[in-house]
């Protein structure tokens, strides 16, 4: 009986436990946040740069965790975070959280070629069509080379 | 006791102590070998459905909700995002739900995690860091010190196939260096 009254209370002080958030990686030690909209209006400003940002979980690689999109703060707009394979796996189950992240702001310029490459993969992990028709030319991405991430409710 | 004998009784013990690690990292090991041809730890379902033309506001709570009522779905709404003008993402308890508001087009994704080979895989990838790092390196070790010890138990009558099943575990990796590096 006793047994069992420790392990309905022990269950019943963790069980909280899961509403907090979990860091990876280093975790989050800046202490001022960049509107990720501020990123993409002026990313001359960020390139090189670590920031802290913010945001809802959009998408997560589902193949190795080793990426995230986070929504931006306006309508219509995400940034990727990537981050080393392996150093940090992202959960599937992230997925709709809020994460506060931190990294360092890149700025990759691509030839439609590699466009297509990366537009392929990301089709085939997602198990969607891709047509390279659709790629019209080469574009530049912004994404943040993530370190540490905090993700609420996972 | 002899050196012989130390090194069978240690061969033997260590041995039993690595079976479960070895039967975990054997298994996780074919699982993410193939990480190019299927997802190991999680089992990805997508289904596609039309609920017909959402005409409210995407930015309605009740728009949302709506979506969810057409699609039958019980699970409470977490969270939303708007991708561009015609579509909204709703998520739904781990699951991410997808229309496109003229046509009604909707794609379910559901990531279920596969039961014991995700956990396998997360401690086979390293994913909890900390202790495990040593407990693995501690393994690592173990399992050097069976490939010697067993070289050491060789008796004179199957030496010679010893050494020639020893020699061709050797060749076969550099061949295959030969070959692609």
């Amino acid at each position: 009986m006793h047994t069992f009254l420790i392990t309905i209370l022990l269950a019943a002080m963790l069980s909280p436990v899961t509403a907090f958030s979990k860091d990876f990686g280093n975790g989050v030690t800046l202490s001022e946040e960049t509107a990720i909209s501020a990123i993409i209006d002026t990313p001359a400003d960020y390139v090189g740069k670590k920031v802290k940002v913010s945001g809802l979980i959009i998408d997560v690689c589902s193949t190795r965790g080793c990426w995230i999109y986070l929504a931006g703060d306006r309508d219509f707009e995400k940034i990727r975070i990537k981050v080393t394979d392996g150093e940090i796996v992202f959960p599937m189950e992230a997925r709709g959280k809020v994460a506060t992240v931190e990294g360092v702001v890149e700025s990759m310029v691509l030839t439609r070629e590699e466009v297509i490459k990366r537009r392929k993969h990301h089709a085939e992990e997602k198990g969607i069509d891709f047509d390279p028709a659709s790629v019209a030319s080469g574009e530049t991405v912004l994404r943040i080379r993530g370190l540490g991430a905090s993700i609420d409710g996972v | 006791m002899s050196w012989r004998r130390w090194n069978y009784v240690l061969h033997r013990d260590i041995g039993f102590l690595c079976i479960g690690l070895t039967l975990l990292y054997a298994i996780s090991g074919v699982a993410v070998n193939h990480i190019k041809e299927w997802n190991p730890s999680y089992s990805v379902e997508r289904v596609e459905t039309n609920i017909g033309p959402v005409v409210g506001n995407p930015a309605d709570a009740a728009t949302a909700l709506e979506i969810l009522a057409r699609l039958g779905e019980p699970g409470k709404l977490e969270s939303s995002y708007r991708p561009d003008r015609n579509s909204l993402q709703l998520f739904v308890e781990g699951r991410s739900i997808t229309v496109d508001l003229p046509s009604g087009h909707v794609v379910h994704d559901r990531a279920v995690p596969r039961p014991v080979l995700r956990e396998m895989n997360y401690l086979h990838l390293n994913h909890p860091k900390k202790a495990w790092t040593w407990f693995a390196d501690l393994y690592a070790v173990a399992l050097a010190f069976l490939a010697v010890s067993g070289l050491f138990m060789l008796r004179r009558k199957t030496m010679r196939r010893g050494l020639v099943l020893t020699g061709i575990g050797v060749v076969i990796p550099l061949f295959f260096l030969i070959l692609y590096l």
